[in-house]
């Protein structure tokens, strides 16, 4: 009996053990499309990240930033190389310093604070402003030649779509002031979707 | 037939898929993180070069000939269409013009149809190409106009883009170039340094120009 059970076993159809791929091709879809929308997005709407955190040079000129928005202007000064021309300057020069120094930092850190949203901080042009920008730009540099030490600060304009206006009136201040007489001057056209990037700004 | 798509092949070429698109997100992802902007620094700076004055708007160059268009400002002039800082058609590529004491003679840029689109810059032998290559860097630099308003949809100033294009055709040519940002509000205009500061049209120079002489 038991050797006639064993010769019918021997001939039942072996099972095979059927894994379904099914819910993997599923999960797998469900993967590629996500992936496939965050790519697309992400080629398409990432804002260009520009640089804009360390200070920029060109040789020894060294840009004060002023980005011109519609709703007004936002100033990155720089501050690092001013620490290294505090060094070699006279005592009376080295506290003036030490104050547009505080200043400038303190206007950084308000940017920086706003980063998600630069347009928090745009001003409109102030007259008195752009005048203190100006007159601490001109005492900085005269300050660098008096001691030869190379550096010179000048006005690079960033100017975001419809910021040509608070570009304009800028300049009609600077046009007006003796101060900026001395002072080079330097404009780029940026898009909207460049953003502001200003972490490692600031006095080290 | 039936073999040809089974489910198995059917899976593996979609987990094939999966992990290329996981490395494109991962390169993505590094890239962008690492992508900076080298911002161009342009310096102004005093010459003895005189400028060629170019309109840029809704991605299209106008290169203005200034000739033609004081003679056809001159004209309407004669028949009392400017008096009263009226603005009246310039009957050139389609400007309309205000004239005024202190700010000269500004253009207001109407039509731009007819006006060459930047993308033309990449045709060899095409007009605006022809125009470029006819200034010359030894007597003239480029002073564009550059529209900063926008266009539905865009995120740039509608004459940005050409501005960009072009400046980089004309660097590549040892042409200088300046700009300014100009709109409905603050149209362009050529007036005299002799009545007003803000009458200076002056070229730049490009950080990148340094760079490049430097290595």
């Amino acid at each position: 009996m038991a050797s006639r059970a064993s010769r019918y076993a021997r001939y039942l159809p072996q099972e095979k053990l059927e894994i379904s791929l099914f819910p993997f091709l599923s999960i797998f879809l469900c993967v590629m499309g996500v992936l496939s929308f965050i790519n697309i997005l992400s080629s398409v709407s990432t804002p260009q990240k520009i640089e804009l955190t360390m200070e920029l040079e060109q040789g020894y000129k060294v840009a004060f930033q002023v980005f011109t928005l519609p709703d007004g202007v936002i100033s990155v000064p720089p501050i690092n190389r001013l620490l290294a021309l505090q060094q070699v300057v006279d005592e009376e020069s080295r506290s003036l310093l030490a104050m547009i120094i505080l200043r400038r930092q303190r206007v950084i850190d308000e940017v920086k604070y706003a980063q998600a949203d630069p347009a928090l901080v745009a001003r409109p042009p102030n007259v008195e402003d752009i005048s203190l920008w100006l007159y601490e730009m001109r005492q900085v540099n005269e300050m660098a030649l008096r001691v030869n030490f190379l550096y010179e600060e000048f006005m690079l304009f960033g100017i975001y779509p419809n910021g040509g206006e608070a570009y304009q009136k800028v300049r009609s201040v600077m046009s007006r002031s003796g101060d900026a007489r001395s002072i080079s001057i330097g404009l780029e056209p940026l898009d909207a979707n460049w953003s502001l990037s200003l972490h490692n700004q600031g006095a080290k | 037939m039936k073999n040809l798509i089974n489910i198995d092949s059917l899976t593996d070429i979609v987990s094939n898929s999966v992990g290329i698109l996981i490395i494109f997100a991962v390169i993505n992802l590094i890239h962008d993180n690492n992508k900076t902007y080298e911002l161009e620094i342009p310096i102004e700076h005093e010459t003895d070069l005189r400028p060629l004055y170019i309109i840029s708007k809704d991605d299209r160059l106008l290169i203005l000939n200034t000739e033609q268009v004081f003679i056809n400002a001159a004209q309407e002039a004669g028949k009392g269409a400017a008096n009263n800082k009226r603005i009246f058609d310039l009957g050139y590529q389609g400007l309309f013009a205000q004239i005024d004491e202190k700010k000269g003679i500004s253009f207001h840029a109407r039509g731009t149809d007819d006006w060459p689109k930047f993308t033309e810059l990449q045709k060899p032998g095409s007009e605006l190409q022809k125009q470029l290559q006819a200034i010359d860097p030894q007597q003239y630099f480029a002073y564009f106009f550059v529209y900063d308003e926008t266009n539905p949809g865009s995120t740039s100033g509608s004459g940005f883009e050409s501005f960009r294009e072009a400046r980089k055709y004309l660097q590549g040519r040892q042409v200088k170039s300046g700009w300014k940002p100009v709109n409905s509000d603050f149209p362009p205009s050529i007036c005299d340094l002799s009545y007003s500061n803000e009458c200076q049209y002056l070229p730049s120079f490009l950080g990148s120009d340094a760079a490049a002489k430097s290595s």
